[in-house]
């Protein structure tokens, strides 16, 4: 069963490149609730004894020491880790393509981007006709984004809601580790292991244990939705808009009650979000230096001159871009226009939902402007446009509230998905009205 | 010419495990990079988790400085690439550091504390070949990696190498005195110091490890600005580096501006608040400090502030030594006495400190009690804490073996009747009035017996026996 399971996820590897790493063999594996599921890890979570390299060159062949809190958490449970999937490298990116491995293609049609970052954990969820749930990481989007693209459903969970020892520090104060699945039901399942107080990452909350999947309930009797008036602008394209709109009708016609919100600092939140995770991205990438792990070269010149080597060679364009930006954003003279300036940006987007969360009990936008776009279409974007494409996931996860993408239709025979945005810790919230959505569609 | 001199001290704080993971701190006698764990080493994934032992230690260093402590506290990152980071940014605090504005009195004056702040230690470089400027290649070893420091930065409020000297010998006994530092480290204590000449440019040389080597480096630098400028040449502002074999500095690296370090907050780790009820439960811990310890030994044991002090300020330990002596024995003037002159020359000579040494209460007890029942002169009994404290043996033991103890009254009757008897023309001058023929007589009885009788007695038995 388990070797049918690899052999298929090989299988789908060559045809879309969605791994990294695929398990080499059939790993014995304990009793517990994700018995029978196939778990595949997005690249950036350490796993001991299978390589890491969060799709970048510079930590290629580095097999970490320890597994990651989610990761052990997993095994626990019974999980069966197929492999590492691909992911733009670090995280940086919208479209899975900034990375010096393989890119990968969508499965509903290879032309186009699975989106990203977790562009593989989406893609391959797509097309895993066997059961499959994959650990994903958001740092402004990178869950939602490509399942959305895809066609499946992401779970991005409240920012200290599961534990990030062993995840590949993309922006600390961002990143959040999630899952991608087919339905509701197997987020919720994972997020039910995955989710819980850890000793070694201090910024996760002493929460009891909590079984997500109890809040699969098929009623929105009651309901108060918000929609956001800022995340239906310009930019957003009009068949999108039609097929979310029809989203929230139905679900009044289940019970729910909406109304049109503003979160009027939207317009900051996407420099906001850029400057902080470009900050903090550009601290934690020093270490990759070719000094303990990852990338060596033959030594040669001082300490200056070998690691600037190293980083030359083992980093992309867009990482490279993002660590001279970051670095810029908190140089003295620039530090408090811009690095502080985004902290300052941050607690008012975060005001914005607090006030909006006192209304209602979800708000409802579409999770991303666009379909999946072309490789080609990519190709020709400008870096601002890449940008510009994460306008409306950065708000909610700059906010760190818990978010979940479902399907609601297709544009152009392509996947639309529908952004269920909840309160701090609300995650139950979110996933019964995604769930009573999903099972009515 | 005037000097102004400020500090940035760095401590090790004596805690078991390390600032941000479980690693022990104890270095010694460890293969290099045995102390080592994915987080001090700065693997990938890795998150750093505050060991709250360490801040309970820096609070009391900044309380026993009179510093204002923020009730809020944030780790920031400072960035730079150097080869002993394991993570190219170090922990450490910025903007808003654990606590400002203290200060520190000495002898007529008050030093300004700027500020106290907790950082990470970086890992030890050990430079194969050579030195910093000349070493071709360098090893690195982590077990000192992510030890906890507090670093103590000062105003520029120094105007002598003597105040710099006095204020870290009261600081070192603080640290001692809150049991936050080991000063049997000489690496524990690492100093930074800058020093201009007369509103000149300022130099800042790095690392100066022990506080001895502090007012040397000073010294050093102070001389060499000033002949520059006797010399009509300019002092440029630069990092120089402190050669403790040489005892001279060397330049480092020309500086024209600040450093840029990029701090950002330190994301993975949350705020801590510094609560009131925080504060009192730690203000219940803090132990007594140097001067309050000399006010009591003063009251408790009537001896002077002098030697309180010198006991008190040479070492904690040295002084807690005096105060277990006086349990044993309740001679506190007299014990005091023995410590601050002849105890601690031998210590001096011996380059020992107490701790080091085997000198232990009793044994010293032993030694006064000797003099004291007059079974040992004072003269025999300085022969002897060298010997004690060179090696250990108990006074009782060298008095023995070498035969130290009085000799019996009849032996020293004895004695000095045939000295009198050999030295008739001696004998008759004292009769004639001459009263130093009487100390010739008195030295040949000495000789002869090896001292091992009080002069007086011999003086007044001569006296009876002519």
């Amino acid at each position: 069963m388990k070797e049918e399971i690899l052999k298929k996820a090989k299988e789908i590897d060559k045809k879309f490149n969605v791994f990294v790493t695929i398990a080499d063999k059939v790993e014995k594996t304990v009793k517990g609730k994700l018995n029978g599921i196939a778990i595949s890890i997005k690249d950036n979570i350490c796993t001991k004894g299978m390589q890491s390299t969060a799709g970048s060159k510079i930590l290629e062949a580095y097999i970490p020491p320890f597994d990651a809190t989610v990761v052990e958490k997993c095994r626990k449970e019974g999980a069966f880790v197929i492999g590492k999937t691909i992911q733009d490298e670090f995280g940086f990116g919208t479209f899975s393509i900034n990375t010096d491995y393989t890119i990968p293609k969508n499965p509903i049609d290879p032309e186009r981007s699975c989106g990203g970052s977790s562009g593989g954990s989406a893609g391959l969820t797509t097309a895993a006709d066997f059961p499959h749930i994959s650990i994903a990481e958001s740092t402004g989007g990178s869950i939602s984004c490509p399942a959305s693209f895809c066609g499946v459903v992401g779970l991005t969970p409240t920012y200290g809601r599961v534990s990030r020892w062993g995840l590949i520090d993309y922006a600390n104060s961002l990143d959040k580790i999630g899952p991608i699945g087919k339905t509701v039901k197997d987020t919720a399942l994972l997020l039910s292991v995955i989710a819980g107080p850890d000793k070694y990452d201090s910024t996760v909350l002493k929460l009891k244990e909590e079984y997500f999947t109890k809040y699969l309930k098929n009623s929105v009797k009651g309901i108060k939705i918000g929609v956001p008036k800022e995340y239906f602008g310009e930019g957003v394209d009009e068949k999108i808009k039609k097929l979310v709109w029809e989203a929230i009708k139905k679900l009044e016609s289940l019970g729910a009650s909406y109304k049109e919100v503003s979160l009027p600092h939207t317009k900051y939140a996407l420099s906001s979000y850029y400057i902080i995770a470009m900050t903090e991205a550009s601290t934690n990438l020093a270490k990759l230096c070719g000094m303990r792990y990852g990338l060596h070269l033959p030594l040669k010149g001082n300490y200056d001159a070998y690691f600037s080597e190293v980083r030359k060679q083992g980093f992309t364009e867009e990482a490279k871009r993002r660590i001279i930006l970051g670095t810029y954003a908190r140089m003295a003279g620039f530090r408090e226009a811009y690095y502080l300036k985004a902290l300052k940006v941050r607690t008012r987007v975060i005001q914005d939902f607090k006030k909006a969360f006192k209304d209602y009990d979800v708000l409802i936008a579409p999770t991303m402007p666009v379909i999946a776009p072309k490789f080609d279409e990519i190709a020709k974007l400008e870096p601002i446009q890449h940008y510009m494409m994460d306008i409306l996931t950065v708000g909610p996860n700059l906010a760190g509230i818990p978010m979940i993408s479902v399907p609601c239709g297709f544009v152009d025979k392509l996947p639309v998905g529908l952004h269920i945005m909840g309160d701090h810790l609300q995650e139950g919230k979110i996933i019964q009205v995604a769930h009573t959505f999903e099972v009515n569609r | 010419m005037k000097a102004k001199m400020g500090l940035e001290i760095h401590v090790h704080l004596l805690t078991k495990s390390k600032f941000f993971c479980s690693c022990p701190t104890d270095y010694e006698n460890k293969e290099p990079n045995e102390n080592t764990c994915p987080i001090c080493t700065g693997f990938p994934g890795n998150k750093p988790k505050v060991n709250k032992r360490v801040i309970d230690s820096a609070i009391m260093v900044a309380k026993a400085l009179n510093c204002k402590i923020n009730s809020d506290m944030f780790f920031s990152r400072k960035s730079y690439f150097y080869p002993d980071m394991p993570k190219n940014f170090q922990i450490s605090q910025y903007e808003i550091p654990l606590a400002i504005k203290g200060y520190l009195e000495i002898t007529n004056k008050k030093i300004g504390i700027t500020r106290v702040h907790m950082e990470e230690d970086p890992a030890k470089l050990v430079h194969v070949g050579g030195d910093i400027t000349s070493a071709k290649y360098v090893l690195v070893d982590y077990n000192r990696s992510g030890i906890p420091l507090i670093e103590i930065v000062t105003d520029p409020d120094f105007e002598t190498t003597k105040e710099v000297r006095e204020f870290l010998t009261k600081l070192s006994s603080i640290l001692e005195h809150l049991e936050v530092y080991d000063a049997t480290k000489e690496a524990a204590l690492r100093v930074d110091a800058n020093v201009s000449i007369d509103g000149g440019e300022r130099v800042e040389i790095k690392n100066i490890t022990g506080f001895k080597n502090v007012e040397k480096a000073l010294n050093y630098e102070i001389v060499r600005q000033e002949s520059r400028r006797k010399m009509g040449m300019e002092v440029v502002r630069e990092t120089r580096h402190f050669d403790a074999e040489t005892k001279s500095t060397a330049t480092l690296r020309k500086k024209e501006f600040e450093e840029d370090y990029g701090y950002i907050f330190e994301p993975d780790l949350t705020k801590i608040e510094i609560s009131e009820g925080w504060l009192k439960e730690l203000q219940k811990e803090m132990p007594e400090l140097p001067d309050q310890r000399i006010q009591r030994l003063v009251k408790d044991y009537g001896v002077n502030k002098y030697q309180a002090k010198v006991v008190v300020y040479t070492d904690k330990a040295l002084a807690d030594f005096f105060e277990d002596c006086c349990k044993i024995y309740k001679k506190p003037e007299e014990i005091i006495k023995w410590i601050i002159t002849d105890l601690l020359k031998s210590l001096n000579w011996n380059k020992i400190t107490i701790r080091e040494s085997k000198v232990k209460p009793k044994t010293f007890i032993e030694l006064l009690k000797l003099i004291d029942t007059g079974k040992i002169t004072g003269r025999l009994g300085k022969e002897v804490i060298k010997e004690y404290v060179a090696t250990g043996k108990s006074p009782k033991e060298i008095v023995e073996k070498k035969g130290l103890t009085l000799i019996e009254k009849d032996k020293l009757i004895k004695v000095v009747k045939e000295v009198i008897k050999k030295n008739p023309q001696a004998v008759e001058d004292y009769k004639k009035g001459k009263e130093k023929a009487i100390e010739y007589l008195v030295g040949q009885i000495l000789r002869k017996i090896k001292a091992r009788a009080d002069p007086n007695k011999i003086r007044k038995l001569i006296k009876e026996l002519i």
